[in-house]
């Protein structure tokens, strides 16, 4: 009986780890580092100035045009006076992380990016064109 | 007996002195900055009263706003590091107070030369700022500058930094006289949630009829 109290515990410690509503964590601490200055920490962005993610992620065709814009960021807009940055230094698995934790937070069904893909959607993304 | 009514004593002198310890009186907001004392009165630093420009093309100063406290920060529209953090803070400030007339927001461009008025009006417009209690201002680059030095907001050009200008997220809380009563730091939301008692505590204090 003494003995099985650890294993429980491990056991049920595993459970709450595992049924995480948003398992990507790095992620989700790349998004807090990198992105949450500008889209804040709740992905509500700045009114009119910096668009919230749950709108705006809806509307990119998923996940290519979400890798693209991610990598490439987009050229400063003189109505708003904002830009978003590039990230090229950005690693592949990172990259993945980052992008499945913004697919489970802000997308219903995401479809989850494997690292080995990341490479390939790079080179699709000289053809993409920013969503309206 | 005694020794009861000792112990009786005790334990009540201690329950008033924790009452006393656990609700102490507010203490009156300071005015911070340096003071000289000029023939008996003392001189506290005031923010000075410059003659700027708002989105409107309108002058703006701070002694023709009536007797209205200030909430100001220092920014510019294409800054890409702190200032869409310190904007959102200023709007969290901004939706809680709009409808107060008690009290005007101040935002100034450290940006003369790209901030133009009309920049001014359509970055305030797509905030979501009402421009009556609102107000977003330019001025003469050195003027902006002397500005930000006495609300105690540093600003400095540095090649290295995004678009060439370093600057503190700092959000200063003046009086009705140009005296710097608080301030926070714009860039964090505990911060700012501290700010709210500071600035209900100064309308209690300057509006107290």
């Amino acid at each position: 009986m003494r003995n099985s109290l650890p294993v429980i515990l491990l056991a049920g410690f595993f459970l709450v780890y595992a049924c995480q509503p948003n398992p990507y964590r790095q992620g989700k601490i790349l998004y807090n580092t990198q992105c949450a200055g500008c889209h804040s920490e709740d992905g509500s962005g700045l009114a009119k100035l910096i668009p919230a993610l749950d709108t705006t992620l809806l509307k990119l065709r998923q996940p290519q045009e979400l890798v693209c814009l991610i990598r490439n960021g987009l050229p400063f807009d003189s109505l708003t006076r904002q830009q978003m940055p590039a990230n090229k230094s950005m690693t592949d698995v990172e990259m993945a992380n980052l992008v499945n934790y913004l697919g489970v937070k802000y997308i219903g069904s995401p479809q989850v990016v494997r690292v080995e893909e990341v490479t390939q959607m790079y080179t699709a993304c000289q053809s993409w064109k920013r969503p309206e | 007996m005694r020794n009861r009514l000792f112990v009786f004593t005790g334990l009540f002198l201690l329950c008033i002195f924790c009452f006393e310890a656990c609700s102490p009186e507010p203490k009156a907001l300071p005015i911070l900055g340096e003071r000289d004392i000029e023939h008996g009165d003392t001189i506290y630093h005031e923010v000075p009263d410059m003659v700027l420009v708002d989105q409107d093309s309108q002058a703006f100063q701070l002694s023709k706003l009536g007797d209205k406290i200030v909430i100001a920060d220092f920014f510019f529209t294409s800054c890409p590091s702190i200032c869409p953090r310190v904007a959102k803070q200023m709007t969290r400030l901004y939706d809680h107070y709009k409808n107060d007339d008690r009290i005007v927001f101040v935002s100034h461009t450290i940006d003369q030369r790209n901030d133009s008025v009309t920049v001014l009006k359509t970055y305030s417009e797509n905030l979501g700022a009402n421009n009556v209690n609102w107000k977003f201002v330019t001025g003469e680059k050195d003027s902006i500058r002397l500005l930000a030095d006495n609300y105690f907001v540093s600003v400095v050009d540095d090649p290295s930094a995004p678009a060439g200008f370093d600057h503190s997220g700092r959000i200063i809380l003046l009086d009705k006289n140009r005296h710097v009563r608080g301030f926070c730091e714009g860039t964090d939301p505990e911060s700012v949630a501290g700010f709210f008692k500071t600035i209900d505590q100064l309308l209690s204090e300057e509006y107290a009829k």
